[in-house]
């Protein structure tokens, strides 16, 4: 079951563009894609105008050793958690979709659900269970012996959440690919082992590559696992100088550059790694792992264990706690106000993007121009700022229009946010429709509608349907630019989970977590999963 | 219908006249039902965002004068402070200002103290014996609390309580007992409450926290073993720190903002932060309620409060230096 994502771009994969018929026709295309993008530039260009205002004052916070140290440990926290996570990712992508192992189904959608955990949550619960004197020792008796601090703690909880951004796209590519040099290099006698190191893993280069690029560009905006473990990160940097305007607009900036680079870097080294084309396979491919089926199964065990059931217990023990102890103070009317807050926003939100981004991912699939690349690295990028930045970014823009303070700055905010997110599974989507086939039905009379409609959209779908779900979890878990933008009145869960959590108030905290999980798990099934199966097989 | 019935409802209230845009840094729990009551009891209508109060305070800078807040609830002295020094806020009627001690407001008067918050060193009652408790605050950075005393360096709470020992022993000194404790081994949380929480598991054996959180704690698991220690004889680790609120200077209504605030320093509202939030009330007579010490014998920040947010980036860089905040 492949789950699918996408693997960065896959305009290389294609012939050359065909010449159209208009170069009219292409430049409204141009044009059309570029007024897509220019809402993710709107938060860099607020910082460089910012900037602009100070600029000698901005560079003496560059400068100082008060940027240098969060940048060097921020630079450690992404290197480590992206290497770990395309390790895990990857392994557990080929074990899972290639391994032979039992209950292959459950493991494939096990994989991918630490992702709608909030590292907030996630941070929580791990403090929780394994400091000195936590859930796993007053369970086991036994003192943990690792400190739940620091580098290693953060590195540790981002890994475990965001291991999926790599897991989906590798997966999906796996299941995606031929698997006949596999099957030869088995025949001729490599082991397994080798099998992946030599055959599987260089053919899925680009689906790691697009995947690190996302976890990159997580961890360096994450505040809530960074917060929680103690670890002095520039986004952590850019909320606690909230006051000294100067410096939070220094390091946004330096967060800002640091991202654009980073998608710069994938998006260079992927331009020279060949891939050969994906296809749809009719039959499952599996790999007889012998003996090493148990370890393979209990290291996908493993995973599983430490990356989701495990902040399900913690959470699981505080709501038991708080029945024990009768302490639930929810309102009347319960979780149902924020449970339908939160679900109809994302899915709206996952929709608009959807269909801003597809635009772009068409200009840089079909017609890789230049101004197609600059715009895919806005909105990519956009995902790295901490939701403060881009929230207050658009106060600046809407404060004195009719929509400020309605949901229309709310969405914007979301998918200028997590757009990048959907930009990849369109790209994807878009790539999946042969051109010979819309100029076929192009030939035969078509109109533009009907082409649209009847062969372009249905073969689309499951990438679009990946890159909405992606949309979708991320705005579920978002907190900051809910709380400043979402109309007065608009209840969330994520938003219960902050108020609950600023009190000491833990069954709520869990109660609304769980609900929160289970809800963004069943929408990723419904939307992502489930519609996968259809496809791809 | 639906159409016809929102119309309706907006008819209704600009009969009444009133409608008040609350930008709370108290969360809903904190100050909801308070709320409810005063739109009940004057029909004016309420429009609350909730937010953390430093983000709010952001928020309110950026929007400029088309902010549509009214008035602004803060957590901390630092957020008010901060929309203070941008000539955000305007001045509170003296009827208003009369009802709390002076040493509860700005000096310019234009916010006032609303609830507060001691500064405590919550202890482990199973690992600590009380004889061992630390006469004063700076005690904390003698060998026997070496790593055994759990900080928040980037909370609210925790920068406007350094600020306020930078006013009245120095920078030099308040740099001496950060580095100390840095040095010491402090453990460092994101805030009160997972101090509280590893207080109580025993993961350290002190932590400097505000009072209420081990209140409400002890509420959520009353087994749990943590207690707060007030420092003795007006030391400075037992300030008290006040929550506030403020008029904006984009209010619409600027005497329906008087009325608010002065109802958050009714008997209702006081009364309610004391028994339902466990904080300190600041009206003269409204006692605070269980064991906790009366508030005359509570020291609080010697200089103006406001000064509490201009200085609070200088407080920040000193945490940072002092090697606290860092992983």
């Amino acid at each position: 079951m492949p789950v699918a994502s996408p693997p960065a771009d896959v305009a290389r994969d294609l012939p050359p563009a065909p010449v159209r018929r208009g170069a009219l026709k292409a430049r409204w295309v141009v044009l059309g894609g570029l007024a897509c993008a220019v809402p993710f530039a709107v938060p860099f260009a607020d910082l460089v105008v910012d900037a602009l205002r100070e600029p000698a004052a901005i560079l003496d916070v560059l400068a100082s050793s008060r940027t240098a140290e969060p940048l060097w440990r921020t630079v450690q926290l992404a290197v480590i958690v992206t290497c770990a996570s395309v390790v895990v990712g990857t392994g557990m992508a080929w074990l899972t979709v290639r391994g032979d192992l039992p209950a292959r189904r459950f493991w494939q959608v096990a994989a991918v659900l630490p992702l709608v955990i909030p590292s907030y949550v996630g941070a929580h619960a791990f403090v929780s269970a394994f400091a000195p004197g936590g859930l796993v020792a007053e369970l086991f008796g036994v003192e943990p012996v690792t400190d739940v601090r620091g580098l290693p703690a953060a590195a540790w909880v981002l890994t475990t959440l965001s291991y999926p951004y790599v897991y989906l796209p590798v997966a999906a590519r796996l299941s995606g690919l031929s698997p006949s040099l596999e099957e030869s290099a088995r025949l001729l006698g490599r082991r397994p082992l080798a099998v992946f190191f030599t055959v599987a893993l260089p053919q899925c280069a680009l689906a790691i590559g697009a995947g690190a690029l996302l976890v990159a560009l997580y961890t360096i905006s994450d505040f809530g696992a960074v917060q929680f473990v103690g670890y002095d990160t520039l986004t952590r940097q850019i909320y606690g100088a909230r006051f000294d305007r100067t410096a939070a607009v220094a390091f946004s900036l330096l967060l800002a550059v640091l991202a654009i680079a980073l998608t710069l870097v994938e998006r260079g080294v992927a331009r020279r790694v060949p891939q050969a084309p994906a296809m749809t396979l009719r039959r499952a491919v599996t790999v007889p792992l012998g003996r090493w089926r148990a370890p393979a199964l209990a290291a996908v065990a493993f995973v599983v264990l430490a990356s989701l059931v495990a902040p399900l217990v913690v959470l699981g023990w505080w709501v038991w706690q708080g029945l024990v102890n009768d302490t639930p103070r929810f309102p009347d009317d319960g979780l149902i106000p924020p449970l339908l807050g939160s679900t109809w926003v994302s899915i709206a939100a996952a929709l608009i993007a959807v269909a801003v981004v597809l635009p772009i991912a068409r200009l840089t699939v079909r017609h890789r121009s230049r101004a197609g690349g600059v715009a895919s690295t806005f909105v990519v990028s956009g995902f790295a700022l901490p939701g403060i930045v881009i929230a207050l970014s658009l106060v600046n823009l809407f404060v004195a229009t009719p929509l400020y303070q309605t949901y229309v700055v709310l969405l914007a905010a979301y998918v200028i946010h997590f757009g990048g997110q959907a930009l990849r599974a369109s790209q994807v989507a878009v790539a999946a429709v042969p051109e010979r086939m819309e100029e076929a039905a192009r030939l035969l009379g078509a109109s533009r509608w009907r082409r649209l409609r009847t062969v372009e959209v249905p073969m689309m779908l499951p990438g679009l349907a990946a890159g909405a779900g992606l949309v979708l979890l991320n705005t579920m878990k978002e907190l900051p630019a809910t709380l400043l933008l979402a109309p007065i009145g608009h209840e969330s869960l994520s938003g219960r989970i902050w108020q609950t959590a600023e009190q000491v108030y833990r069954y709520d905290v869990a109660t609304t977590s769980l609900v929160l999980i289970a809800c963004s798990a069943v929408l990723t099934w419904w939307l992502v999963i489930r519609r996968m199966e259809h496809v791809v097989r | 219908m639906v159409a016809a019935t929102v119309a309706l409802t907006v008819t209704a209230c600009s009969d009444d006249g009133q409608r008040l845009t609350i930008y709370s840094g108290r969360t809903e729990d904190l100050i909801g039902p308070l709320l409810e009551q005063y739109a009940e009891d004057t029909g004016t209508g309420i429009d609350v965002r909730y937010g953390d109060s430093a983000d709010l305070a952001l928020l309110i800078d950026q929007e400029g004068g088309r902010s549509p807040a009214d008035v602004f609830v803060s957590q901390s002295p630092g957020a008010l402070g901060y929309l203070a020094g941008g000539g955000r806020l305007q001045p509170l009627p003296e009827d208003v200002l009369g009802l709390v001690p002076e040493r509860f407001e700005s000096d310019a008067g234009d916010w006032v103290g609303l609830s507060g918050r001691v500064r405590v060193l919550v202890y482990n009652t199973e690992l600590v014996d009380e004889s061992d408790l630390p006469a004063s605050v700076f005690d904390l950075t003698d060998p026997q609390f070496a790593d055994e005393v759990g900080v928040a360096p980037t909370n609210g709470s925790f920068q406007d309580f350094v600020t306020a020992m930078r006013e009245q022993v120095g920078d030099d000194k308040t740099s001496a007992w950060l580095s100390g404790l840095a040095d010491g081994g402090a453990r460092t949380y994101p805030n009160n409450v997972s101090i509280v929480e590893a207080v109580g598991r025993g993961e350290i054996r002190y932590g400097l926290v505000n009072h209420y959180y081990n209140e409400r704690a002890k509420q959520e698991d009353p087994s749990v073993p943590s207690e707060n220690y007030f420092f003795p004889d007006r030391d400075l680790g037992g300030l008290i720190l006040v929550t506030g609120a403020g008029i904006l200077d984009t209010a619409d209504d600027d005497a329906t903002a008087a009325d608010f605030v002065e109802y958050l320093l009714s008997d209702t509202a006081q009364h309610y932060f004391a028994e339902e939030t466990f904080e300190y009330p600041l009206v003269d007579g409204i006692d605070p309620v269980g064991g906790q010490p009366p508030l005359e014998s509570i020291p609080s920040p010697e200089e103006n409060l406001s000064r509490l947010g201009a200085e609070l980036a200088t407080t920040r860089e000193m945490v940072d230096a002092s090697g606290l905040a860092a992983g």
